[in-house]
């Protein structure tokens, strides 16, 4: 009887942390999707970046295409990165 | 394209040296020229027109009358004008994927976000993407029991949580962002389950993050972490989480502190997994 009760409660025990795990994975997974920006929000990365002047002209000349070049008097960082 | 350097940097590029000599000679404007240019140059590389990217003509007439342009729409005006001066062969309208940054081998990318409602450029998600070799992952690697990770382990890609443009973060000298020097927490990772093959673990905690820059400046956050593996396998298949925290800014203008929500998202970059079995 005492075995039997001891094997109810680890059933029991088993049944009601596999739910709290995945309960826990997806609340990981609803915050990440929360966090992580959409892509309308990611929209600059629609641009067709190039990763040095000398690449984007050397493109525009093959492909007959204009340049928009973006100048930034300092060096706070990397525009493309956002991390400027 | 983006380019940044000083009027001083020895070689500048010619069309960079052609935007700076018409702006720098305009003395009348000089204290309503901003730091940001932007030009359109024709597939020669010859410059076509130029603008400062921030001086938008203030509304004329009479009071209560016009209100202040929108930065979208000067610029949409200035690239109009733009478009006359190019060859109309050259104007072809091209759609792009969304391509972010990425990586040639294993890594994790990194999303940064800084909640301002007063600035709301700073809502401007950052994205980095963080190369890894195997050893980063061994930290993360699956927990047959509940354990702990110094977070300074992560240190590689926790260093990317910090906002853009943040000024008084920015040496004097250098010109340059203060990066994060110090990752500094005890995390718990513990086994959450499984899904068919797919096993989890989860790692949580709370992180601060020091700067390198003077008064031991740093912030905190809750770290969040889902690391998913194989049925037997003890390494990292994939990665996704967030850390969720508060920077605190300071503001000159007010001059206290204001406490704004950091956030950060993170994935492992799909190359990461494959390469970091075995």
């Amino acid at each position: 009887m005492k075995t039997t009760i001891s094997s109810l409660a680890l059933l029991l025990l088993a049944a009601s942390f596999a739910p709290a795990q995945d309960s826990a994975v997806k609340s990981v997974l609803d915050r990440y999707a929360d966090f992580r920006p959409a892509a309308k929000d990611l929209a600059m990365y629609q641009l067709d970046w190039a990763p040095s002047l000398a690449e984007a002209q050397k493109r525009a000349l093959q492909e007959k295409r204009p340049v928009f070049l973006v100048i930034i008097h300092a060096q706070y960082g990397d525009l493309t990165s956002g991390h400027c | 394209m983006s380019w940044h350097g000083h009027r001083d940097d020895p070689k500048l590029p010619k069309p960079v040296r052609e935007v700076w000599r018409r702006k720098f000679s305009n003395r009348r404007d000089k204290n309503r020229q901003s730091n940001v240019d932007l030009a359109v140059l024709d597939s020669k590389g010859e410059l076509v027109h130029w603008f400062d990217g921030f001086r938008r003509v203030e509304p004329q007439g009479f009071r209560g009358g016009q209100k202040r342009e929108s930065l979208a729409s000067y610029t949409e005006r200035e690239l109009q004008i733009a478009l006359l001066g190019l060859d109309p062969a050259e104007i072809r309208e091209k759609k792009n994927p969304l391509v972010l940054p990425g990586l040639e081998g294993p890594g994790i990318r990194v999303f940064v976000q800084l909640l301002d409602d007063r600035m709301r450029a700073y809502r401007a998600p950052v994205v980095e993407a963080v190369a890894l070799e195997k050893a980063d992952w061994k930290a993360l690697e699956y927990p047959r029991k509940k354990r702990t990770v110094d977070a300074g382990d992560l240190e590689k890609w926790l260093a990317q949580v910090y906002p853009p443009g943040v000024m008084e973060r920015t040496s004097q000298q250098t010109k340059k962002v203060y990066q994060i020097s110090k990752v500094e927490g005890t995390l718990t990772l513990e086994s959450a389950g499984s899904s068919g093959k797919t096993r989890y673990a989860i790692l949580s905690g709370q992180v601060k993050l020091t700067d390198e820059g003077p008064g031991d400046f740093s912030y905190e956050g809750k770290l969040e972490i889902l690391l998913a593996y194989g049925s037997s396998q003890a390494k990292v298949v994939s990665l996704k989480g967030v850390f969720d925290g508060i920077y605190p800014r300071y503001s000159r203008v007010q001059e206290r502190v204001r406490k704004i929500p950091l956030r950060a998202a993170f994935e492992s970059l799909p190359l990461a997994s494959a390469d970091s079995r075995g």
